[in-house]
């Protein structure tokens, strides 16, 4: 008797039959198509109205898109369970790689991929802050054309057919293009003759690159080995903020910095002299700042140049013009020619010809190529067009331009380009919104978001990564670069490789090694098709290359180079990129609008700095309109008064006085610094040096998150220099008075189970701010817009408290990310009159949201002031469209009006962590639960873990001398311990003595 | 007895020739006689003010605490500051129904009606506060009460808060009961007297069928003294415990010892400054001088002074400690108190508070309503700043400076505000209309004592 046939189974058929019957198939249509239903009657007898059959067929309406349910959903998919996948960001300045956690097939959260030799783990805020842009409600759903929507047949009909008449064509991308698609670039080049490829990018590195190719011969960019270097000098460049790989650096720079207790006799560190023009990220944590103008750099570069080689008078003579302490200098030089082979010298990008040939010789000088300094031929970014070429060949009269994902008549620096639009035929803009560039272009194209794009990057030769999405395109978007590959296949002849691809997926696959289907035997096949998806697994090819040497340098074309001299007689100004919204192209995500500059503390606005004395001079203090002119072009900025800056310099960002595009960015600021771009010399278009500034009397009200940058003389941040570390590596110990400690309540028990605890080493963190937007996308912080935040109400459970020491124009900077302590004795929990902040077992502060009335007793009693209170209904008004609500972490309560909020330490991956641990019968491992900002954090200076795990590396940082807690003598007993910053100031120089703080 | 005593004898409380009819006649003639135009401008325009409280409080319920001033260090504003203010006025009428009837100080007859219904009103509006500054009000009615529920949760018995609410709800109970206990002969009365018959059952049902017999006056008399006897520690109590909410904190400038005798003090002094302010002008709408006369107010006045001087010593005092404590955050914040953003709040407080008040040593100013005035409606400015500068200059530069930010109240803070005085100010328009304001019963003992000159009731 078979199996099949035996009582109680069924056979084969049956089984299939049954099946069929009880499940219907996913491409039923669930009404029977052929019987008269008692709906369809209905519709019959009321036919007379269209509008209430309409409102009929309304009951019948099924999702468009694709939903899963628990029963039907592909196996492998389990509700609720996260879901990770690598991939690259191409969106920004740097192609860092991506780990994207999805939750029920929607990306809800970004890290960096900790297989990326670039940013590892690290992430950058507009990394974190993409997944916002991502639903964002504004975005450009639908193509369009003159007359109003159009369906894509319609828009490829119609370009393909341009294209195909144009005699002269414009192609416009971004600089941060990746090989397939410069690859395709080269194609529709090949296939549309008439057609001209421009780069555009407001902020690049073209004069610096340009003055490289010149001294050493070769396109391609030097790459710093910050972790090599002992001693540092950058001349206003932000290598820790906005200058070249900033993950990169801030990991290689932290790296240098690290100090364990034991040996701490001979313990060393890097150390930092900056000079610069604007207070700057890299500024603040300088082991020695100098104040000068960019004009002055050259100067600098030149004096060093000859004081290394023993000829020190002109460092006198820099002293006398621009007033710099040259017993500092001296100790400078000294310190270069000890450190040969292992100092470095790095100038920023905005910076003339001459001062990076200068810098070139110094380096070559100093011994640092193929010690601190290595060279990547191939760059992530394309070089930059120069404008006025894009200009005269628009003027020569084009047929057809395509602007990919570029906003020129937002950013270009140079004529209206709004007018050059004018006289082209069939203009093509695609983005992601209706921005200022695809509203004025004939044909609006919507293109998909980077977290539903194929692509790939080469961020260093030799390092291949690959972009996939993780999200089918929300709307009737495409990827820019796959309606160029159509455009591209449409023109091509029939037979040519690139019509045998069924898409841009395609290409990029067969580019990647894949063949096409059915020209391999069956076993090459399934390896390619592996190695295929190991590389999406992984995020690409990270094979470790050889470091490539820096060419021979060109000693007489960089002397030459480095002797030309730049006038100087007005103020000057520095274009910088902003630190969230970038050039601009973020300005519509709320999250980067709103979160503080790392220096200056303010939110949605951009501002021309100044420094105190220049403000005087101009006899304008905060808020202050000033109009400033380079050349024909001109903005108008509220003044911001900022410690540190050099004086008659204004600094100021791109990214603002953005018109269209998408609701949140009519909040930000106005004033495009994009109009003084390129004013003075094209050749150095963020810096001009002989601008006109003058009051306009009007005035903006400038919203800053911190007000007081002093410390008071409490003992908020401590620090201390490397002597007084190597003398006693528990300094800190000198640095405040601790009384005995007495509490009337009996101290919890932790002794099983966890203790979870935080430390953060102040001597690596560098104030990026990442952490404060992955707080933010990670637990469903709201934004509260430009008028909340001026009332003080903004709602981020982490900040980053900046602190001014020493000389009030050139302070020493302090910073210290501030979050909940989690007290054992918090003053919070005893004062909640309804138990709604209570204490775990494994030392955790709880706040429960269901049981909060609002009282704000525990914000008013924290010490630390970090409990946020929703004052409104903050995330109804952040909430336009249903669509947003896609991004919040499904693991993380949203808050209603009338509630407190505050860091749980990230207590849903604590959970996540334990289960996970719990399910597979083992116990927890150290570092395997991470906090959102410490996963964030490119220096990794922030450490989370268990202290009843003696061997977690947050139990060995507790035991670190340089340990301490904020407040700790008011016997709260915080669980987030800081590491004293230890600075390196020279020994030699007089400015050591002001160093550090004596508390 | 003392010397003094002589101006606390029952003789000089009255002036010129009071009987017994005369005195109930002028008492009940404000029940009795139709409103006058007056009386009617003036609830109209408190009416109105009391509609912006319930405006201001509809718009702080539906769209959230964000429609006030109050941001991320400064937790709480005018709301907090309202409510102890509230509190504080309420505070006369106890002292004065409970603590001088114990010390046997006639001369509070006159006044303790109208104080204690004072105190009712008051703390009436002191409640309103607290429960319109949580954020969900809908929750925090019921779950800062410990009332049986599935919910498994309890109250915090460690929360000065939660203390409050204890507090706060005995002394507004023990001082409804106690004004309402005194009311019920003179209730009586009213209802004697009237001529109407819906008149004759309302005072009569809310007589509690009082009818004058021995034994009922026995109980009543045996009554209201255990009633001032439970009052009176309430009355030291009730804001000590409000203090606590700012004593019992970790906040430089809220965490300090001397907060509850220096708030009871502060009480003491605000509600008897209300208690002058109001009086006075009773005593002229209702031409009650000769009831309420400039003795009276020469007493009220003594009281004030030396209230004024136990507030100074404390401000004094904090200072002191201030620095002595040798503890930075301590000394930042009194200094930054009296020279701080907020200076000009201080320096209202210790003017209003401190220096105004002094010009009451002069006797002419004591014993005459028109120059008092302007010192007892400072003193009622001041005692609100007092509060304001507690609750506000010590959160908004507290322990990290990097959070330090500036308070700004809002129209719909400064609308609960005038609100809270518009209910106030109705409620005591209404009490003058429909209650005997001045007790009439306790006055007529009185008046026979000083007929028969002198001579002791018990």
């Amino acid at each position: 008797m078979s199996r099949d046939s035996a009582p109680g189974f069924h056979s084969r058929e049956s089984m299939q039959r049954l099946k069929a019957e009880a499940l219907p198939s996913r491409s039923e249509n669930l009404a029977p198509p052929d019987e008269i239903t008692r709906r369809d009657a209905l519709r019959v007898l009321m036919g007379a109205s269209s509008a209430l059959a309409l409102g009929l067929t309304g009951c019948e309406r099924k999702p468009r898109r694709q939903i899963i349910s628990r029963a039907t959903g592909p196996e492998w998919q389990r509700p609720g369970e996260a879901v990770y996948y690598s991939s690259t960001w191409t969106d920004g300045d740097f192609p860092y790689g991506l780990m994207l956690k999805t939750v029920d097939g929607r990306p809800i959260k970004i890290e960096g991929n900790p297989d990326h030799p670039v940013n590892r783990e690290g992430s950058t805020v507009g990394m974190q802050a993409s997944v916002l842009s991502l639903y964002d409600p504004d975005r450009l759903r639908a193509p369009h054309d003159e007359m109003g929507a159009v369906s894509w047949e319609a828009v490829d009909l119609r370009v393909v057919e341009g294209l195909r008449r144009a005699s002269s064509v414009v192609l416009m991308t971004r600089a941060n293009l990746g090989p397939t698609e410069r690859a395709l670039i080269g194609q529709f080049l090949a296939v549309c003759p008439g057609a001209r490829h421009f780069v555009h990018e407001t902020v690049h590195d073209g004069t610096r690159r340009s003055a490289w190719n010149m001294v050493y011969g070769v396109a391609g960019e030097a790459l710093p080995r910050f972790e090599r270097a002992g001693v540092i000098v950058s001349l206003d460049s932000d290598f820790l903020g906005s200058d070249g790989a900033v993950l990169e650096n801030i990991r290689s720079f932290a790296k240098g910095r690290r100090l364990a207790d034991a040996g701490h006799r001979h313990a060393e560190t890097n150390r930092l002299y900056v000079v610069e023009s604007a207070m700057t990220v890299t500024g603040s944590n300088a082991d020695h700042r100098i104040r000068l103008r960019p004009s002055g750099m050259g100067l600098v570069v030149r004096a060093l140049l000859r004081a290394v080689d023993g000829h020190s008078e002109d460092l006198a003579a820099l002293g006398r013009v621009h007033g710099i302490d040259d017993t500092l200098l001296k100790a400078l030089v000294q310190d270069l020619r000890a450190n040969t082979g292992k100092s470095l010298v790095v100038a920023g990008p905005h910076l003339p010809g001459a001062v990076h040939a200068g810098v070139a010789l110094l380096n070559d000088r100093l011994d640092a190529p193929g010690n601190t300094l290595d060279w990547n031929p191939v760059p992530a970014k394309m070089p930059v067009d120069d404008p006025e070429e894009v200009e005269t060949a628009i003027d020569r009269g084009v047929d057809a331009a395509i602007f990919l994902d570029v906003n020129p008549v937002y950013d270009w620096p140079g004529k209206d380009f709004a007018n050059l639009l004018k006289k082209i035929h069939l203009s093509v803009g695609h983005g992601l919104h209706r921005d200022e560039t695809v509203a004025a272009c004939s044909l609006a194209l919507p293109s998909s978001h980077n977290l539903e794009s194929w692509n790939d990057a080469e961020p260093r030769s030799g390092i291949r990564t690959i972009c996939q999405p993780t999200i089918a395109p929300l709307f009737e978007s495409r990827q820019s670069i796959e309606s160029l590959f159509l455009w591209t296949q449409a023109l091509t002849k029939e037979g040519s490789p690139i019509r045998e691809c069924e898409d841009w997926h395609d290409y990029l696959r067969i580019r990647w090694g894949g063949q096409v289907v059915g020209a391999e035997s069956y076993s090459e096949q399934r390896e390619q098709r592996q190695r295929w998806e190991d590389v999406l697994r992984r995020g690409g090819s990270f094979e470790e290359k050889k470091a490539v040497p820096l060419p021979k340098l060109k000693r007489g074309a960089a002397e030459s180079l480095s002797r030309v001299e730049l006038s100087a007689d007005g103020y000057e100004v520095t274009i910088q990129p902003h630190h969230a919204v970038y050039d601009g192209r973020f300005a519509n995500n709320g999250w980067l609008q709103e979160l503080p500059d790392p220096v200056s503390k303010l939110v949605w606005d951009n501002a021309a700095s100044v420094s105190p004395q220049t403000a005087q001079s101009l006899e304008v203090s905060e808020g202050d309109m000033i109009a400033i002119e380079v050349g024909d072009g001109s903005v108008e900025l509220p003044v911001l008064v900022q410690p540190g800056m050099a004086d008659g310099v204004i600094a100021t960002s791109l990214g603002f006085g953005r018109t269209a595009g998408g609701q949140i960015l009519q909040q930000a600021g106005e004033g495009n610094a994009a109009a003084l771009l390129g004013r003075q010399d094209p050749a150095t278009p963020r810096l001009a040096t002989d601008a006109r500034v003058t009051k306009t009397g009007r005035s903006r009200k400038l919203v800053r998150t911190q007000k007081q940058f002093s410390m008071q003389g409490r003992p908020i941040v401590l620090t201390g220099t490397l002597e007084e570390y190597r003398k006693d590596a528990g300094f800190v110990s000198h640095k405040r008075h601790m009384p005995e400690l007495v509490s009337m309540y009996q101290p919890y028990d932790y002794s099983k189970g966890h203790k979870w605890a935080i430390a953060i080493d102040l001597g690596v963190c560098v104030g990026c701010s990442a952490c404060v937007i992955a707080c933010q996308a990670e637990n469903n912080i709201p934004i509260v817009g430009r008028e909340q935040c001026a009332v003080g109400r903004e709602m981020h459970w982490m900040r980053i408290d900046r602190y001014h020491d020493g000389d009030s124009e050139n302070p020493t900077v302090h910073q210290q990310p501030m979050l909940c302590q989690q007290c054992d004795n918090a003053p919070c929990e005893s004062v909640c009159p309804v138990n709604a902040t209570t204490h775990s077992p494994e030392g955790l502060n709880e706040m429960v949201y269901n049981r909060c009335v609002g009282t704000r007793y525990c914000s008013n009693n924290c010490p630390y002031k970090v409990r946020r209170f929703n004052f409104l209904r903050y995330q109804k008004t952040q909430l336009r469209d249903p669509l947003q609500e896609l991004a919040f972490n499904p693991q993380v309560t949203v808050r209603e009006m009338g509630v407190m909020e505050k860091c749980t330490f990230c207590v849903q991956r604590i959970t996540a962590g334990k289960f996970r641990a719990k399910n597979e019968g083992r116990a927890l491992k150290d570092s395997e639960i991470q906090t959102a900002c410490q996963q964030a954090c490119p220096a990794q200076a922030i450490v989370f873990g268990d202290l009843n795990d003696p061997q977690s590396r947050i139990a060995k940082l507790y035991a670190s001398k340089r340990a301490f807690f904020v407040l700790e003598e008011y016997n709260v007993r915080p669980n987030v311990a800081y590491l004293a910053r230890v600075r390196n100031p020279n020994p030699s120089s007089a400015e050591n003595v002001s160093g550090g703080h004596h508390g | 007895m003392t010397a003094n005593s002589t101006a606390l004898a029952p003789a000089s409380l009255f002036v010129g020739d009071v009987t017994l009819k005369g005195l109930e006649d002028d008492i009940y003639r404000p029940l009795e006689s139709f409103p006058t135009t007056r009386w009617w401008l003036a609830i109209s325009f408190t009416g109105a003010l009391a509609s912006i409280f319930a405006l201001c409080a509809g718009i702080t319920v539906t769209q959230g605490i964000g429609t006030w001033g109050n941001n991320n260090p400064v937790g709480w504003g005018w709301a907090i500051v309202n409510f102890v203010f509230w509190v504080g006025i309420g505070h006369a009428g106890t002292l004065i129904s409970a603590i001088l009837f114990l010390f046997r100080q006639r001369w509070r007859t006159g006044i303790a009606r109208f104080a204690e219904a004072m105190t009712v009103f008051a703390v009436i509006c002191a409640m309103q506060f607290p429960l319109f500054h949580t954020g969900r009000p809908w929750l925090a009615m019921f779950w800062l009460i410990p009332y049986p529920n599935d919910q498994g949760i309890y109250q915090n018995f460690r929360s000065p808060l939660e203390w409050d609410v204890f507090a706060v709800s005995t002394y507004g109970l023990v001082s409804l009961m106690f004004w309402y206990t005194g009311l019920i002969p003179d209730l009586a009365t009213a209802r004697d007297r009237a001529k109407h018959q819906f008149r004759k059952f309302v005072y009569g049902v809310l007589s509690l069928g009082w009818k004058g017999s021995n034994r009922a006056w026995s109980h009543y008399e045996k009554a209201y003294l255990l009633f001032a006897g439970l009052s009176t520690p309430l009355v030291l109590s009730v804001h000590s415990i409000v203090s606590f909410d700012f004593a019992v904190s970790v906040i430089p400038g809220w965490h300090t010892t001397i907060f509850p005798p220096y708030f009871v003090a502060g009480a003491i002094f605000s509600g008897f400054a209300m208690v002058a302010t109001l009086i006075i002008i009773l005593r002229k709408m209702f031409h009650l001088q000769h009831l309420i006369t400039d003795n009276h107010l020469e007493l009220m006045n003594k009281i004030i002074i030396a209230t004024s001087l136990m507030v100074g010593y404390a401000y004094a005092m904090e200072f002191f400690m201030a620095w002595y404590s040798g503890v930075a955050y301590e000394r930042y914040v009194f200094l930054n108190r009296a020279l701080g953003p907020y200076a000009w709040a201080y320096w209202t407080m210790a003017i209003c508070n401190v220096l105004a008040p002094q010009l009451l040593w002069f006797k002419k100013i004591r014993r005459t309503a028109l120059l008092m005035y302007p010192v007892v409606l400072l003193v009622n400015v001041g005692m609100w700043f007092e509060r304001f500068v507690i609750v506000v200059t010590s959160l908004h530069r507290d322990f990290l400076p990097s959070s330090w930010d500036y308070y700004k109240p809002t129209l719909v803070d400064i609308g609960l505000f005038v609100g809270s005085i518009g209910i106030f100010l109705t409620l005591m328009l209404l009490f003058c209309r429909f209650l005997p304001t001045i007790a009439a019963t306790e006055l007529k003992v009185v008046l026979a004592e000083s007929r028969s000159e002198g001579g002791h009731r018990e």
